[in-house]
């Protein structure tokens, strides 16, 4: 039993009416708008639909990372405050986000609803990205990569705590945030919990140079600017099994500034050497390439406002079943070989 | 972690309006937020994946 009645977490689900969503058929997707892959997500709000905090996330490399009993504790008890200020008329209601039900969606209808299939949380995600690449609206940096991860700006939690600051490296450790922090705010927004973090560093423009993180300190209230480094909207995409992405059947790392002028390479090139070719890649005519290879050029592009190697520049500049060029350098020789990106094919 | 909160909700079992799962009663969208605004009560509400 987890969640007996005289379990902490018992008493303080009894303070709240618990409900629970299976199937999105009928839910208004856009007031709960979050990032679909996650496979089990929390809100907390009242019976005006407003939305007090959220709780759940992942990052790429695990779903567990980020939730726990005790950081859900923590979720529940200020859920509880936030709406003892909403009953009192103290509490700020978030302007409603525009409303979208699955309905509205021609290729949920066209390829779910049409085989009453169940309406699962990835297919909203999975749907929307198909629906803008068509209609040519797919911003990969945003839609893509979505849910950035703050250990890429140097956040590392103390997760039982909710947003307490475990360890602060890189960005964020330039701007001043310490170990102990409480981080409260996020460009301005109040956070109460990993969920709303996320949700937040979400929304930030991904062209943006500067975030603004809110933190509590020994009871005072600090605003840090944090310098955003480049690519700090990259994840890993290899757990969104259902995404637009081109699979290319290979993972890189980039060159070394000393590994480029070496090989004589451009040093803003996104020259990269191949560290991984999946087992199928050659049965499924997708190339040629061999771990060790360095792959210099895309289609003759060698640079990139945002890529750095050059699996990002074809996830990035490619639609999934496109094809391209690569110039690769092996064995000391500078030699062509095509590729074939693939879809990845959904589950439902 | 979700493998715990993934046993507490699997007690619940089916879809059906009002499920008990150990001690909490979970009930369907519509019927939560009457509840809610007939106790005064916030709402916990769990988005689950069954597939």
């Amino acid at each position: 039993m987890l969640s007996p009645k005289d379990s902490l977490l018992g008493k303080q689900l009894s303070q709240y009416v618990c409900v629970r969503v299976v199937r999105l058929d009928d839910v208004n997707v856009g007031l709960f708008e979050r990032d679909w892959n996650n496979a089990i997500y929390f809100f907390m709000l009242n019976a005006d639909e407003q939305i007090y905090m959220r709780y759940g996330g992942r990052e790429s490399a695990s779903p567990d990372t980020y939730n726990n009993m005790e950081s859900l504790e923590v979720a529940l008890k200020q859920g509880l405050v936030l709406h003892d200020q909403y009953l009192k008329g103290e509490w700020k209601a978030p302007e409603p986000p525009k409303p979208l039900y699955p309905r509205e969606m021609p290729l949920l209808v066209e390829r779910t609803f049409a085989r009453h299939a169940c309406v699962e949380c990835h297919l909203i995600g999975d749907f929307q990205n198909l629906q803008r690449e068509q209609d040519g609206v797919l911003d990969k940096l945003t839609h893509l990569y979505r849910s950035p991860d703050i250990k890429t700006i140097g956040i590392w939690l103390d997760v039982p705590k909710g947003l307490v600051v475990k360890e602060a490296k890189g960005a964020v450790a330039a701007a001043g945030m310490k170990p102990g922090d409480r981080i409260a705010s996020w460009d301005g927004t109040p956070v109460w919990t990993f969920g709303d973090v996320q949700y937040r560093f979400d929304k930030v423009d991904r062209r943006a140079k500067e975030l603004h993180i809110g933190v509590e300190r020994d009871g005072h209230a600090t605003e840090l600017s944090v310098a955003l480094p480049p690519r700090w909207w990259w994840t890993d995409l290899t757990f969104r099994q259902s995404s637009v992405d081109p699979r290319t059947d290979f993972s890189d790392r980039p060159l070394t500034d000393e590994e480029k002028a070496k090989l004589g390479l451009k040093a803003d090139g996104f020259a990269s050497q191949v560290k991984y070719v999946a087992e199928f890649a050659k049965i499924r005519g997708a190339h040629e390439l061999k771990v060790g290879d360095i792959i210099v050029a895309v289609d003759g592009v060698e640079r990139d406002e945002f890529a750095n190697t050059a699996d990002l520049f074809i996830k990035l500049r490619k639609k999934a079943g496109d094809s391209a060029m690569l110039d690769v350098i092996r064995d000391g020789k500078r030699v062509q070989m095509k590729l074939n990106t693939h879809v990845l094919s959904f589950r439902k | 972690m979700w493998t715990q909160l993934g046993v507490l909700a699997a007690l619940a079992g089916s879809m059906a309006c009002m499920a008990q799962d150990n001690d909490i009663t979970w009930l369907d969208y519509r019927e939560g937020l009457r509840v809610a605004k007939a106790t005064h009560k916030p709402i916990f509400l769990e988005f689950r994946c069954e597939a």
